[in-house]
């Protein structure tokens, strides 16, 4: 076992040391007067990187061309839908209908989105798997049996019981571990996908982390109790014009909990990215500024810095997956908590009742 | 002029994040060393409020990398 680890170790470290390499063989590629391209490495594409070469993507718009027709339309890549001579490219590179007008939605499939469904599809897939091997008796009747099973009952148990259990009132706890273990894995799958050579981070794109953070949204109001409404609407047990002041801030607060949540993932995946492109960064700054030799002697510490920043950032990548669940189940938790047991004015109630009835 | 006030503002943002994360810490650490049978707990909610800390900081890191890059000019 021991053994196993170190070889995965050893392969992780060669991994981080060559995908430095390719990262700098990248930012080396620039020919624009910039020595580096920050913002281009970290943004979505339109291509997938692979070891063979760019895999181009699909895209798809819903325009509106110059008479105020609109359509959908759909090409196997943006080279292919400039060859058909139906969109054309303006002068700030973004695609527009040639006939003059806009594109209105741009549906296309980019990197972004691809590593978006193959973490999220890996998760049920890893859960759908597990559900097999429960449903055929193993780890039920007998203990869990091989290193995947065991792996994957830790995980679980650790966001049913740390996460769901310990912050959603339990008798509804149980209901939303489903839903808090598909963030949890797939968040997991998705940051971890930015290790990998070649592939992207998916999580450093605001777009995906508020979808999430939306999905989280709408699972917390639809789960939200009497008491979530009276508490935003009428805050019980403040003088009526405290409402005026306090009934926005809470309207508000229900808008920032998620907004909150989605800056917060977005930033610490892409400022990871950005840390590890500006120290190698370093290299090609100094190999310009004072020559090669002093080039070569930044890369020393620069690259062994990163490979310090790939581990970092493997553990930031599930510290964050972790985070985002743990506050989901806050944010579901408080949204589906019953205050009867709780509220002041309700126990000197009925204390007062149960002394008259005695 | 962007430059200069992303740098003074990554510098407030990272002094004002390291002062919040850094009480969390110490009374994190004075209460397992009170207490150290509930460090896990103590734990739990270290992670949570150095989150909430870190989600306002990083607020303040993305207007700052948005000013570096002259995005929005």
């Amino acid at each position: 076992m021991v053994q196993t680890l170190r070889r995965v170790f050893l392969t992780l470290l060669f991994l981080s040391i060559s995908t430095s390499n390719i990262f700098a063989a990248d930012a080396s590629e620039q020919e624009d007067g910039q020595i580096l391209d920050v913002m281009g490495t970290v943004a979505d594409h339109d291509y997938m990187k692979t070891p063979f070469g760019k895999i181009y993507l699909p895209r798809i718009f819903y325009w509106e061309d110059a008479s105020g027709e609109t359509g959908l339309s759909a090409y196997a890549s943006t080279k292919s839908a400039l060859e058909s001579g139906v969109f054309a490219e303006n002068e700030e590179g973004a695609i527009v209908p040639a006939g003059g007008g806009q594109v209105k939605v741009d549906l296309s499939i980019t990197s972004h989105l691809v590593f978006f469904w193959i973490g999220m599809g890996l998760a049920v897939f890893i859960t759908v798997m597990a559900a097999g091997r429960y449903k055929k008796g193993i780890g039920k009747s007998v203990e869990p049996q091989g290193a995947f099973q065991n792996i994957f009952e830790v995980l679980f148990v650790f966001v049913r019981d740390d996460i769901a259990r310990d912050n959603i009132d339990k008798h509804k706890a149980d209901r939303y571990v489903p839903y808090l273990f598909t963030m949890f894995m797939g968040i997991t799958f998705m940051n971890l996908f930015g290790l990998v050579p070649w592939a992207a981070t998916a999580t450093a794109d605001l777009t995906v982390t508020a979808t999430l953070a939306t999905v989280t949204f709408f699972v917390t109001q639809f789960s939200g109790t009497k008491d979530h409404w009276a508490h935003v609407f009428m805050f019980p047990g403040v003088p009526g014009w405290v409402r005026f002041i306090l009934t926005p801030v809470e309207i508000l607060g229900l808008f920032t909990k998620p907004f909150a949540l989605a800056i917060r993932l977005f930033a610490n995946m892409l400022s990871g990215k950005i840390m590890i492109i500006a120290i190698l960064g370093l290299v090609f700054i100094f190999a310009d500024l004072l020559g090669a030799v002093a080039g070569y002697g930044v890369s020393i510490f620069s690259v062994s810095l990163t490979v310090v920043l790939y581990a970092l950032k493997a553990f930031v990548a599930l510290l964050q997956a972790y985070i985002f669940a743990l506050l989901s189940a806050v944010f579901i938790g408080m949204a589906a908590e019953s205050h009867e047991h709780d509220e002041e004015g309700y126990r000197t109630e009925h204390i007062a009742e149960e002394v008259s009835a005695n | 002029m962007g430059f200069l006030a992303a740098g003074i503002g990554a510098g407030i943002v990272a002094l004002g994040a390291g002062i919040g994360i850094g009480m969390i810490g110490k009374s994190a650490t004075e209460s397992i060393a009170r207490q150290p049978e509930a460090s896990g707990d103590i734990r739990g909610a270290m992670i949570l409020t150095a989150a909430f800390i870190e989600g306002v900081a990083l607020l303040g890191a993305v207007v700052c990398i948005l000013l570096a890059l002259g995005i929005g000019q």
